[in-house]
């Protein structure tokens, strides 16, 4: 691991301080946190169903071995790591770019600032309802306007792919200004010597862009993709109200497979395998940007 | 002149920009003082404009008793995310250990498991401390997710601060609490106000442990509004009216926090 | 006068020990009205009531993460009828219902037989039934009265509420013409599909699953289901656009708009149908039971029982409650908020009759009431039957496929879980 130069040398006090700074945080967190984790883990190793009549039988792999060979499984996870692989760079580059036009002083910047924020803000459950809505054929806002640029079929959530498309849509409008928050506050706090710095070198924007403020950006970019991820892994309830899965299982994405296993088939057990899997596979794919996240400023 | 049409071509294409992103919004602002039957109408932009959805949700007590629930709650868990979050995250970065990762790993796996995995167990968690039935064992649960969210964010915000104005302060016989209140929050201070709005945010929207725990008396709003949903159909002008207050306070206190927004912080401050 | 002593002596001992019943519900119109009735039952009983009403679609979590064998939070608890064979463990059959103080348990010839059958399991009765909830049929006799001359003229016969499907398609593409879609089918991808299949497959004279001695058969006749199959999509043609993707918001607004000649409705959301404020069709809909296949009319039947568990604490309290909420007078009160009475008396009031001309319509119904399948696991079940239902109705696989991976996946479930 790279130790980047502003960090203190560890002197013989230097230990103190920071667990002054840390233990209340990890004090907090860790007494919650051990109880719900390991009952989740030791929940897959059992058979237990919602339903519980008294006696839990230990089932050592089963359920693991059940989710390799279940094909609903590999299904929900092509469609989920689909979804992270389209949604989140794109949401990351608009939020980007917006917030590259943002950073300078202009009328009513701090209020259309925070009006952008709103998709961010509303209830995840109206904002799939009001999708749903807006892509109602005969309705929907959306629906009509689709229909006039001849994009696609008339009633998009009934056709497998369109309704794929419309909830990478959603997400995608939902969270971009959610990227744009974070990045914004990374330029705001960017010292403006980089910027002249770069301003008397002679560089033209894009050479500024790619040379000086994504360089120093980076962290702030690692961080704000790092948090989106961890959330769209588990997204929900956005999703579930505008197509409950369907159609034929089109956005059976994780979290929803997840919830229909534990709440409409009662498979708690089975639930908590699959669930213990994306914890892995989200600590897999957030590794380098929590590390790139921790890094100081380059040069 | 360049520079005034560059002005001028930023607010416009930042007001294009608002305008479309805003459009779904404004549906939901709309509906809530639709009838339901011009909702569902062929033409969306004819409607007789009427209170009666905004009428219902403000004499549904169970409703307006929750949004006080959820100020509450939000609030508490926002403070306590927010200051020992950024206490935490800035000596995760300041003070280097190798097991620092490992720590904000371990911090954000409660965030990486659905929710829904989660709540029984702390659902059985908060009925064994009796917990299940005030504030407090929510705020707890919120703070459990929102402080190592606070934490990862604010992670780049303090990494980024040039160590000089830390050996400043230390020059000038800072200790180490006081390098971290005085010098590294307010050069933080983009991070900490976007921290404490998506902080809010997380509490205040949050709707599965607000389910799974909530006694009658102490709904938070998004349970109260989940009500909205319907039996059957969703009663879309309350949903959407109950959806349109929800938003207010968090827009509030985006725009209230906006001032402390300190930008383009130059070396020259380290004199100041 | 020892008498009055000893009833005293009960009558304090209840209000000192101050007994709280905890109730468990779905949260609508029906379950709020409840809420204003209870200060007479705390009056008349001394029970306190603690009311948590939940949206239903959360319900079931919920009631199974407070209600076990071991314990539970709750003293009664409402389960909505296809949960029963899951839930029927933990729950105190009917007949062990304790005796109670002040209200009795209601005459039992009084209640819909069909919708009493919506509670039993295993030959028992785990509950009362709270509502009447199965499909009505509903039709526009406006449109019946502006068309059926030329109708008539055309198809050589009365045009009038469909009582065969046959019939329903005739008029369906008789109106095509006129810019009326004749019906609206359900076809999100939730349990409403699955009332839609069982609804056709039993129209055309096959059950999906059967209860034998040692445990369960497919009983599926595939002639006769991928007959209903076709005839459903044939249907479709002259459905809405978006029909495929048509869920219980997308129904409510195209019938209520004017757009939908004749479909079914749960009698719960009729209501909506019938006020002027969201509607453009109140007073203009005519109730009746579903039209008839070739293998007769069929109800799906959703029926919702109040039942106790087995853990609970309180269950005379419990008790109490219940009769008290199946009383006639209480019936009375609650049915102008939103109650669909169980009671046979109570449907053919003419009092509420005036207002709730559909209370008929569940009359009529009732005869032809058809549950879904009774296992234990129903909603996999149920996920197996919509799933290949929607995409045989879709076109996007052959009936005769769709009906053949259903048959086989269930007997592979079956297979499963050891029968």
């Amino acid at each position: 691991m790279r130790y980047s130069k502003n960090t203190v040398t560890k002197r013989r006090r230097g230990a103190s301080p920071f667990f002054l700074f840390v233990a209340p945080a990890l004090l907090i967190v860790g007494f919650i946190l051990i109880y719900p984790i390991v009952y989740a883990v030791a929940l897959s190793f059992t058979d237990r169903t919602l339903l519980y009549l008294g006696t839990t039988k230990f089932v050592g792999l089963a359920n693991y071995s059940e989710m390799l060979r279940d094909r609903n499984f590999w299904h929900s996870l092509w469609l989920q790591l689909g979804f992270i692989a389209v949604a989140l760079p794109i949401e990351l580059v608009i939020g980007f770019f917006v917030a590259i036009l943002f950073n300078r002083e202009f009328p009513l910047s701090k209020l259309l600032k925070s009006l952008l924020m709103l998709p961010v803000f509303v209830l995840p459950v109206l904002s799939g309802l009001t999708w749903r809505l807006m892509l109602q054929p005969g309705y929907g806002v959306l629906a009509s306007f689709f229909k006039v640029l001849s994009l696609g079929p008339p009633a998009w959530l009934a056709d497998m792919t369109y309704a794929y498309i419309a909830v990478l849509l959603q997400d995608i409008w939902r969270m971009w200004p959610f990227m744009f928050m974070i990045i914004y506050a990374g330029l705001s706090s960017m010292p403006s010597e980089y910027i002249e710095a770069a301003h008397i070198d002679g560089a033209n924007f894009f050479q500024r862009l790619y040379y000086v403020i994504v360089p120093y950006l980076s962290p702030v970019l690692a961080t704000a993709f790092l948090l989106r991820l961890i959330d769209a892994l588990r997204i929900f309830s956005e999703v579930y109200v505008m197509t409950y899965g369907g159609p034929s299982n089109a956005t059976m994405l994780l979290s929803l497979y997840i919830n229909k296993q534990a709440f409409e088939f009662g498979r708690i057990s089975y639930a908590s395998t699959i669930a213990v899997f994306l914890l892995v596979v989200s600590l897999a794919l957030s590794y380098f940007a929590v590390k790139r996240g921790m890094r100081g400023e380059a040069t | 002149m360049k520079k005034t049409i560059v002005a001028w071509v930023v607010l416009i294409s930042a007001l294009v920009i608002v305008a479309v992103e805003l459009f779904p919004i404004t549906v939901i602002i709309f509906n809530g003082f639709k009838r339901d039957i011009d909702i569902w109408s062929k033409n969306p932009f004819y409607f007789k404009p009427t209170l009666m959805s905004y009428k219902n949700i403000f004499s549904n007590q169970d409703f307006v008793r929750s949004l006080k629930s959820s100020m509450i709650v939000a609030s508490l868990s926002t403070i306590v995310s927010v200051i020992f979050g950024a206490m935490a995250s800035y000596g995760l970065v300041r003070f280097n250990f190798k097991v620092n990762t490992l720590i904000v790993f371990i911090l954000l796996m409660l965030r990486m498991v659905p929710q829904m995995t989660l709540a029984l167990p702390f659902y059985v968690l908060f009925r064994t401390f009796n917990m299940n039935d005030n504030v407090f064992g929510l705020s707890l649960a919120h703070i459990s997710f929102n402080l190592p969210y606070v934490v990862a964010l604010l992670l780049p915000f303090f990494a980024s601060i040039p160590k000089e104005f830390e050996e400043a302060a230390k020059v000038d016989g800072c200790t180490s609490m006081g390098i971290f209140w005085r010098i590294f929050l307010p050069l933080a201070s983009a991070g900490i106000v976007v921290a404490t709005v998506f902080a809010f945010l997380l509490s205040w929207n949050e709707f599965i442990y607000g389910l799974v725990r909530t006694e009658s008396r102490d709904k938070t709003a998004p349970v109260a509004v989940n009500a909205f949903l319907g039996q059957y159909a969703p009663l879309w002008g309350q949903l959407s009216a109950a959806g349109t207050i929800m938003l207010l306070p968090v827009f509030a206190i985006t725009l209230g926090l906006q001032r402390y927004i300190i930008k383009g912080l130059s070396a020259g401050g380290i004199k100041g | 006068m020892r008498r009055l002593s000893v009833f005293l002596v009960v009558l304090l001992s209840a209000l000192v020990l101050g007994t709280t019943v905890r109730v468990l519900l779905w949260d609508d119109a029906l379950t709020q009205a409840l809420k204003a009735g209870l200060p007479e039952f705390e009056k008349a009983t001394g029970i306190k009531v603690d009311l948590q009403l939940v949206p239903s679609g959360t319900l079931l979590q919920k009631t199974l993460i407070s209600v076990t064998a071991k314990g539970s939070d709750y003293d009664l608890i409402a389960v909505d009828e296809p949960n029963i064979p899951m839930v029927a463990p933990l729950l105190l059959p009917l007949s062990e219902w304790p005796q109670t103080r002040v209200y009795q348990k209601p005459d039992m010839s009084d209640i819909m037989p069909t919708a009493l059958a919506a509670g039993q399991w295993k030959g028992a009765f785990m509950g009362l039934p709270v509502n009447a909830n199965l499909y009505v049929w509903m039709t526009r006799k406006d449109i019946v009265e502006e068309y059926k001359d030329e109708f008539k003229a055309e198809y050589g016969y009365e045009m009038s509420v469909p009582s065969t499907l046959q019939e329903l398609l005739d008029m369906a593409k008789f109106l095509a013409k006129k810019g009326i879609y004749g019906w609206a089918p359900f076809t999100k991808p939730t349990e409403g599909s699955t009332c839609e299949a069982v609804w056709m497959f039993r129209s055309f004279g096959t059950k999906i699953l059967e209860a034998t001695e040692n445990g369960y058969k497919v009983v599926l006749d595939k002639g006769k289901a991928v007959e209903a199959i076709n005839f459903y999509k044939a249907l479709l043609k002259y459905a809405p656009p978006g029909a495929l993707d048509y869920g219980h918001s997308e129904r409510i607004a195209a019938f209520s708009q004017g757009q939908v000649f004749s479909m079914f409705q749960w009698p719960a959301i009729i209501p909506n149908h019938e006020d002027p404020n969201s509607s453009l069709v109140a007073g203009k809909i005519e109730y009746t039971a579903p039209p008839a296949g070739p293998g007769g009319r069929a109800s799906v039947r959703g029926a919702w029982i109040a039942a106790i568990p087995k853990a609970a604490k309180e269950k005379e309290a419990a008790a109490e409650f219940a009769y008290w909420w199946m009383s006639l007078e209480t019936g009375r009160k609650l049915i102008p908020k939103g109650m669909t009475p169980a009671r046979k008396s109570l449907l053919l009031d003419t009092e509420f009759l005036k207002d709730r001309p559909w209370f008929i319509g569940i009359f009529r119904a009732m005869p032809y009431a058809v549950a879904r399948p009774r296992f234990e696991h129903y909603p996999e079940v149920s996920q197996i039957v919509r799933t290949h239902w929607l995409d045989a109705v879709s076109g996007r696989v052959s009936p005769e496929t769709a009906v053949d991976k259903m048959v086989e996946e269930i007997n592979a479930l079956l297979e499963k879980y050891g029968y």
